[in-house]
Order: C-alpha cells, then structure tokens, then sequence
C-alpha cells in the first residue's frame, strides 16, 4: 500500500507511542507547575542509562521499565525540592522557573556524561553508543518494542486517568491544575501536590528513556537531542490537555516516520536529512494557528 | 620568556572569546533586557553569521581579488583558497574591506532571520515564545547539514583568511577587530537604553498594558528590538568564523544560546554593565577551567570537560536562588532635563 511496508508501520507505531510518552510529562507539569521543563532531556537521558545499566548487570532491560519510572521519578523530586520549591517561595516568575530547569538539565547532562565516561572506563561498556535491541523479543517478526511502547502509553495514560478522575488525591491535583490559590484555600496541600505531579512526569519520561534503546541507538545526547521534539509534541497536542500529548505524539510519530518513508519513496531519499524540520515547522504552524494545541479543536468548534 | 608569551597567548584567546561573546550579550541584553523578549534561539542569528560567511566570503573575495575560477569555491573549497590566500595575504585592504563586507552581510542576514523567527510568535506568551524561538533556532542546522551547496554539509568550509596580511600578528589583529565591534555595540546599547526608544521597550517590558494604553505599539518595538539584537548576533557569528578561519553546522543551543543567557543572568539583566562584567566573569572562569583541565586529566576515570557543565548548572541555580537580580542590579535612567523637573516638583 503507498509503497509502505509493516516494518515502517511499525516503527511508525513505536516511535509515535515513545513521543507520547516524553510528551506527557511536560504537559502534565505545564499544567500543575506552569512552567516549560527542560530537564525533560536529562530525565529521559536518565531513563536510558537505568536500563543500560541494568543490561550491564545482566537483567534484561525491560527492567529498566521499573528502574527508570523509580530513577526518574526521584530525579524530578530533586528538582522540585533543590531549585523549583526554593524559587517557587520567592515567587519568582515563571521565566525564572524555566530557566531553573534549564539550569538542572545542564548540571545532570554533565552528571550523566560523567556516568557514561564511568562505564566506559571500568566495565568497557560502549556507553557513547547505547543499543539494545538485539536482546529484545518478537512476536510474529514484529519486534517487542513496539508492544512495550503501546502497553507502557496504555498503561501511564490510564493510569493518568484513573488517578485524575477516581481517587481523591487525583481530584485534588487536578484542582491545582485549575485554580491554584483556590485550591489552597479549600485545604489543598499544593506543595505535595505539585511534588506528586514532579513524581509521575519524571517516571513516565524515565519510562520512555528505558524503552528508547530498544528502537534506536542513543548517547548521553539523546535527551538534549530530543528535547525540542518533546516539546513540538506536547505543544501539537496542546498545553491545556493533559491528554493531548498522546494526539501530538501520534501525529509527529506518523509524519516522521511513515510520511517521511514515503515522500523518501516518491520524492528521492535526499528528503530523509530534511526530517528533523517537520516537529519543528509543524509546532510554528500550531501556534500559528491553533496556539492551544490540536486537543482544543472540538471546543472551539462547540463555542462557535 | 615562554611563561610570558603562554599569558600572552592565553589572554589573547580569552579576549576574543569574551569579545564575541560581549556582543552576543549585549543583544541578548537589548532583545530581554530591555525589550523583554525572552530569546532562547540566540543561536538562529548567530549560526546564520557565521554560516553566511561560509557561504560567500571565498565567492567575494574572488570577485574582490578579480579572479576567475571553474572551481567551486564551496565543493572545491581548498583548490579556491590555496589561491586565494596568497593574493589576499599581499593585500592587506582588500583583506580589511572583505571583512567590513561581510560583517554588513551578517548584519542584514541576522537581521533577517530574527524577524523571521519572531514573526509567528510575536504575539505568543513568554514561555511559549521561548520555545518557539529555540525550536526556529534549531532548524538552521538541519538545513545548513542537509543542503550541501549552502555551507557543504556536515564538513563545513573554509574561508579566506582575512587578517592573513597581519603576518605572526594574525590572532592580535583578529582579536583587535572582534573588540573594536564588541566596544561598537556596547556603546550602542548604553546610547539605546538612554534614547526613547530604549526607554519605551523598557516601559513594555513593565507593564504591557501600561505602554499599549499610552498608544505604544508592542509588536512593532519588540521587531524592533529584535532586529537589532539579531544584527549583533549576525555580526558575532561573521568574527567568531573569520577568527577561526572556518565554518561548520555545529553551532549548538549550548554554547551559543544558554551560555549567554546563564552570563547575562550572571551579571545582570537589563544593564549594559551587568552583561559585561558577567561576561568577563565567565569567560575568564571557562578558560580558567579549560587551562588548567589538563592537569587533572588522567587522574579521574571521566573526561574532565563535564565538570564544566556540573559547576555552570550549579552557579546557575545558586544566582536564580540567591541572587535573582545578578551581580549589578538595573538603576533605572531618568534623563537630565527630567530629572530637573522632577527636583522642581519635589521642591514645591
């Protein structure tokens, strides 16, 4: 069909799921914390080396899964409670807040550069060049990734959705998310909270970073190479949404790869270097003109 | 004799640094400092300097030099310049002229492409703005890699060396001229903050409504803002090449976007001081670290350079925590014949 086989599908299928998953944090934390993460790029970064790690030690990485969602998560508590809590008392501005994630993300990137020098040095693992994939299994031809990468999607947005929407804790997060001096003032503990939200965004980026060396080859850059991306896809699918991430995930996922494969097919392959420019031209074109994200279409639709 | 000119050569390298980075600073500090956009695509401006130099310093220079080639002078970017070097080298004004040139170009270029990145989210929030910016930013890599004829993909060019005629003074003369422009723009910013037009992006960057309700028009002083602020940008992109004598599309958000804005955080938002005083901080802390990496190379089981990246993660959190408003802090201008006034009405 079109000249695309299953393993373009696939791979389309994987990366879109892995794209959602980076992409579901920084929304979620846009929403509570109202501010921009970059240390999303060392979270994921993070995530990668948990499985790494784990697969220097002889587990099989998917237990990385685990690790990484644990790992992570702790990391984004250490930059709630180092940087962002001290800055949040001092109302500091949102701008300032971003650039304290930035400044976290700079300091972890070299953490993590450290670490895999480390690895290098003493278990001669090659650590700059991170690729898991042989070891994983396969159903039918297709690889395990992708099953992991849906379940994993599956399992965090439903998950998401059953804490926002079933338990109590759920409804009070989702209260700071609305209205934060509101819900402070009905007895909300906003810091907890907000500390809740740094938790579970942290885990789910460590997820995806556990699961990306399964699909391509990675280095410490991944998160910083990435980063841009991550936040095209959370923008695509809109800031206000906590679920639209998975939309914009799908979206970029499918045009980068399976467009991209296609047009390579149609146009000629010189077109693949010019990859990199779609989540890029794609979020221009958002703010342009839908500023709220894909998420935000059927109520306006509803409003007019 | 040799301890002398290793403090000769470091400081030489380290002034060029700081130069460069100076006039980036200071276009950061026009475009945030006083017009309160929060630029996070420094880089766009600055990589498109440094890449239209590659373009088309060597295709000047033969038209300059009057030289006629069936070379390429991007494909065949080494045959090109092993002629015209030498021609250059003898000619020490065409050598001055090509590079004023080039620094005009850079200007427009950066310009240009600041208004074309600020064009689709002028009218964006801070934070979503910053974004945009540094997603606009990264595109120019992937095209200055992906098309080839631009700057030669990934291996980058050369480009005639226009401070050749200079002799054993090249890296002197080289870092003469990054300061002569860097002292230019930093003259101009003090002149800019103190004229009405600085004084109304600084009245936008308080209070939008404020301004927009005293008739100002916010898109046209932040395109404002921006254009000059890319111009710098542009022009430190053109010296950093020609001081290098090359080009390839690795400029990185790191060095050329975040490096600033942590300098400009260092010294001081929204003051010309406060940039130049964070940059000569930094720049000395950076070669410091760089000069003496060396000897603590081999002892520890990592590449040293990452502790770079430890200790400016760290300072950087420790001035948003502790001293939010950097080393010097704003003092707003009021104008003389104000100032007067302001005595007179005080006095009654």
């Amino acid at each position: 069909m079109f000249g695309i086989g299953l393993p373009t599908i696939v791979g389309g299928l994987t990366w879109s799921a892995l794209l959602s998953l980076m992409g579901i944090g920084i929304t979620l934390l846009y929403r509570t914390t109202k501010v921009p993460n970059f240390a999303h790029a060392s979270f994921v970064t993070t995530g990668v080396y948990a499985s790494f790690t784990l697969s220097l030690l002889g587990f099989h990485p998917y237990w990385g899964i685990l690790a990484g969602f644990i790992l992570t998560g702790l990391e984004a508590l250490l930059l709630f409670y180092s940087i962002l809590e001290p800055l949040r008392r001092r109302k500091s501005s949102v701008f300032i807040l971003m650039i304290g994630t930035l400044a976290f993300d700079i300091l972890f990137y070299g953490i993590l550069n450290i670490y895999a020098d480390y690895l290098q040095t003493v278990f001669k693992a090659s650590a700059r060049a991170v690729y898991l994939a042989p070891k994983d299994f396969s159903i039918m031809g297709i690889p395990g990734i992708m099953f992991m990468s849906l379940g994993m999607l599956v399992i965090s947005v439903l998950g998401l959705y059953l804490l926002l929407n079933r338990t109590t804790v759920g409804i009070a997060l989702k209260a700071c998310m609305e209205n934060t001096a509101l819900a402070q003032t009905i007895g909300v503990n906003v810091s907890l909270m907000l500390m809740l939200s740094w938790f579970i965004a942290g885990g789910i980026a460590g997820i995806s970073g556990a699961l990306l060396p399964m699909y391509i080859e990675t280095s410490p850059d991944i998160g910083v190479l990435l980063v841009a991306e991550m936040f095209c896809v959370s923008i695509l699918g809109g800031l206000e949404q906590v679920y639209g991430a998975p939309l914009g995930g799908f979206l970029m996922g499918f045009a980068e790869v399976v467009l991209t494969s296609w047009l390579a097919s149609e146009v000629g392959p010189w077109i693949i270097s010019y990859t990199p420019l779609l989540p890029l031209g794609a979020m221009a074109l958002t703010l342009i003109f839908i500023p709220k994200g894909l998420a935000t279409i059927k109520i306006r639709r509803r409003e007019g | 004799m040799s301890v002398w000119s290793d403090i000769i050569l470091f400081t030489v390298d380290l002034l060029a640094l700081f130069g460069v980075y100076l006039i980036i600073n200071i276009s950061l500090n026009i475009q945030r400092g006083f017009a309160g956009i929060p630029n996070f695509g420094l880089m766009f401006a600055i990589a498109g300097g440094a890449y239209i130099t590659g373009a088309v310093a060597t295709r000047l220079a033969l038209v300059m030099l009057g030289m006629h080639t069936n070379l390429d002078p991007i494909f065949d970017n080494i045959p090109v310049l092993s002629k015209v070097d030498p021609l250059l080298q003898s000619q020490s004004l065409t050598s001055i002229a090509l590079m004023i040139i080039l620094l005009i170009i850079g200007a427009i270029f950066g310009a240009i492409l600041g208004l074309i990145q600020l064009g689709p989210a002028i009218r964006l929030r801070e934070d979503y703005l910053a974004i945009t910016l540094l997603a606009f930013a990264e595109m120019i890599n992937v095209i200055a890699v992906a098309y080839k004829p631009f700057i030669g993909g990934i291996t980058g060019v050369q480009v005639p060396d226009v401070f050749a005629w200079s002799g054993e003074y090249r890296f002197y003369i080289a870092t003469a001229a990054i300061l002569v422009v860097a002292a230019i723009s930093y003259v101009y910013a003090e002149f800019l903050g103190r004229s009405p037009l600085g004084r109304t992006m600084k009245a936008i960057r308080e209070n939008e409504v404020a301004a927009m309700a005293l008739g100002k028009n916010l898109v046209k002083y932040r395109a404002i803002a921006m254009v000059i602020g890319s111009a710098f940008c542009g022009m430190a992109g053109v010296l950093w090449t020609l001081y290098g004598d090359t080009v390839t599309p690795t400029y990185h958000r790191f060095y050329w976007t975040f490096l600033p804005w942590l300098m400009v955080l260092l010294g001081g938002l929204g003051n010309n001081k406060g940039a130049l005083l964070g940059t000569l901080v930094f720049t000395v802390l950076d070669k410091l670290i760089i000069y003496y990496k060396h000897s603590l190379a081999g002892m520890l089981p990592f590449d040293v350079v990452w502790l770079d990246q430890v200790l400016l993660g760290l300072i950087t959190a420790i001035i948003l925590i502790y001293r939010p408003q950097g080393l010097l802090e704003e003092k707003p201008y009021v104008p003389k014949e104000l100032e007067a006034k302001l005595k007179s009405i005080e006095k009654k």
